[in-house]
């Protein structure tokens, strides 16, 4: 095990440059998770640690080395790629031993090292079977079994589990979580699915265009995000972002380009008549109350109802434990918890509180 | 009669479709087409002179006459020239697709500078047809002192069969999934191991389809052969083949004996590698 340095990297691919000075502090046995949107970096990141991406600027450091012209095989790290890898003409048990086999181990060191892997893995009835015979789930662990045969400082993972479907993808979040509390490998993961990130990491790193928007404990971006990008990206049906301005007259309050008012816990100092963003979550709408919204779609899905509806032209969504029985075109009454509302600059989209 | 109409009928349907038993008659009347020269020449080998001239060419020997190819065996000089063309084909063959087959993962999977150019040059070589190049290609390898030699030979051989083997094998190599080649350069494998135990077995049938074709170009080439061997002690099985026609033009039963025996070792080379020559061809035709 090993902790990992990004420390002012940067990519560049002829004159564009794509990764901007990224710096990332992974500690021993750590799990990161690097999130963000398609072409945000954080792939090209990931293979830069691996090895597999030169880097235009700045030093990678696994454990104590820099590891910047390193080869990947002496990085001492594994990866588990999206589309598995898996070597189609070998066995299983020949995928996972193919590493220990390249450095010359005994062969009964790599068969107790693979059997052990597949053990864990619940590999051993396919140890014989080409990657051909299985099915997705079985190959994503035998891209995990490849990767912990070798006992490495560092995995790596990128979009593991995209190519499976919803159910599959539920059911290997949690062994991926599993065997990192079981094995406590220093671990990257990349993603662009926030539900995986909150999930599994015990931290996040945002990433958009080459740069980290913020990096920090799962909740700690749920509750705190630092700008508008994170607010919008962390949390699913996003957070619901309305246009206007604070008024202080007596009592902190927001008032919509529309002119609705929406109540605030408090104000930053001096911003009376500041415009912003004003930002709730749809869980953090209440049924009842005094703001007025027009519903134009109901989703129930039976433990609770996603209501999609308008604050003058503003959309809004709003998710409620209890059944929602108004009619498209009807008007609801709701109430943000204004412990959870967020404000956010208009211009640079930072937080204000 | 309802096992027959089956091939007629598309799946699922009653009815027979016109299109379908159109397409059987045409298929039949190709194979037919393809087989008949090879009946011709099988049934010929195995008459007597008199019954070459007294009987339908498509009639089948009254009495096989075996000696026809103890005979051609014989007076062919097959003893050197099937030697000559073994030691020819099998040194070349495994070596071209040994050249090509590494040519092909340096171009499609090692960045280095010039990779596009130097695909290009070695490309272009698949669009000069070799008999343009048989006079400044002699004056070569003459100055080189290779006439008459297995070298003299080989070389242009592999010159010429190299280029159209890297192209198929390139685009072959450049579809494989890039991760897997990083899966092995993580896993600690060089360049050469990457090649070697993941490229190559990967790509078996495909190599297997080149290897027939080229086998069967290489024993039967004549052209090339027939300028810089020129030496009967040198000659390969075409050329052999060619001297028999004129020196006894009037015994059609040893020539196609000698024909038969000339085709063979590439017809078995063929059904043996033949499984593999099918889904070589049609390799990366369907998403699997």
């Amino acid at each position: 095990m090993a902790s990992v340095d990004v420390d002012k990297v940067r990519k560049s691919y002829g004159p564009l440059e794509v990764i901007h000075s990224v710096s990332v502090n992974i500690v021993d046995g750590e799990f990161v998770i690097l999130v963000g949107p398609s072409g945000c970096g954080k792939s090209t990141l990931l293979r830069m640690i691996a090895g597999l991406e030169s880097i235009t600027a700045g030093d990678i450091r696994i454990g104590e080395r820099i590891v910047n012209h390193l080869p990947p095989k002496d990085r001492d790290i594994a990866m588990v790629f999206q589309n598995y890898a898996l070597y189609p003409h070998k066995t299983v048990a020949e995928n996972m031993g193919f590493a220990l086999k390249l450095r010359h181990a005994s062969k009964a060191e790599i068969e107790t090292r693979v059997r052990r892997a597949a053990e864990i893995l619940d590999l051993i009835p396919y140890l014989s079977r080409y990657p051909r015979q299985l099915s997705g789930g079985q190959r994503q662990r035998v891209a995990m079994g490849r990767a912990i045969v070798r006992d490495p400082k560092v995995f790596l993972f990128d979009e593991p589990l995209s190519n499976l479907d919803a159910k599959l993808r539920v059911q290997m979040r949690a062994e991926i979580k599993e065997l990192h509390q079981r094995l406590k490998t220093t671990t990257i993961y990349v993603t662009h699915d926030q539900v995986e990130a909150m999930t599994m990491a015990d931290r996040i790193v945002v990433m958009r265009d080459g740069i980290v928007e913020q990096a920090g404990l799962p909740l700690d971006l749920y509750d705190q995000p630092a700008n508008l990008f994170v607010a919008g990206f962390i949390g699913s049906p996003s957070m619901n972002f309305l246009k206007g301005a604070i008024r202080v007259n007596g009592k902190p309050s927001f008032v919509t380009e529309d002119g609705v008012t929406l109540p605030l816990a408090s104000a930053p100092a001096g911003a009376d008549g500041r415009p912003c963003i004003y930002g709730v979550r749809p869980e953090h709408l209440t049924l009842g109350g005094d703001v007025k919204v027009e519903v134009s779609v109901i989703e129930p899905t039976g433990s609770e109802t996603q209501v999609f509806a308008k604050i003058g032209p503003q959309k809004i969504v709003g998710v409620f434990r209890e059944r929602v029985s108004t009619k498209p075109g009807e008007t609801l009454l709701v109430t943000p918890n204004v412990d959870a509302v967020h404000l956010f600059d208009s211009a640079t989209g930072a937080r204000l509180q | 009669m309802s096992a027959l109409a089956h091939p007629f009928r598309p799946a699922g349907a009653n009815k027979i479709d016109p299109v379908l038993v159109m397409l059987w008659i045409l298929l039949i009347a190709v194979a037919a087409l393809w087989i008949a020269p090879f009946i011709f020449i099988v049934f010929t080998s195995l008459k007597s002179n008199a019954m070459v001239m007294g009987t339908g060419a498509f009639a089948p020997p009254s009495e096989a006459d075996w000696g026809n190819y103890s005979r051609a065996w014989a007076r062919g000089k097959f003893s050197t020239t099937v030697l000559n063309s073994a030691i020819i084909t099998i040194i070349k063959v495994p070596l071209g697709l040994a050249i090509s087959a590494m040519a092909a993962y340096a171009l499609s999977r090692i960045q280095m500078v010039g990779r596009r150019i130097a695909f290009l040059a070695i490309v272009f070589g698949t669009m000069i047809p070799f008999q343009v190049m048989l006079a400044p290609l002699f004056t070569l390898v003459n100055s080189l002192g290779l006439i008459n030699t297995y070298v003299g030979i080989i070389l242009p051989y592999l010159a010429f069969g190299v280029p159209y083997q890297v192209f198929i094998l390139h685009g072959f190599f450049r579809d494989v999934p890039k991760e897997l080649s990083e899966a092995a350069l993580i896993d600690g494998a060089s360049h050469f191991t990457t090649f070697r135990r993941i490229f190559l077995p990967i790509s078996l049938p495909v190599l297997a389809a080149l290897l027939i074709l080229d086998f069967v170009a290489t024993w039967n080439e004549f052209a090339m052969a027939l300028v810089i061997l020129q030496d009967n002690s040198k000659w390969t099985l075409p050329l052999g083949l060619m001297s028999f026609q004129s020196q006894f033009s009037n015994d059609y039963g040893q020539l196609n004996s000698a024909i038969v025996m000339t085709v063979l070792p590439a017809t078995i080379v063929y059904l043996i590698f033949q499984r593999y020559f099918i889904s070589g061809l049609t390799s990366g035709a369907v998403k699997e």
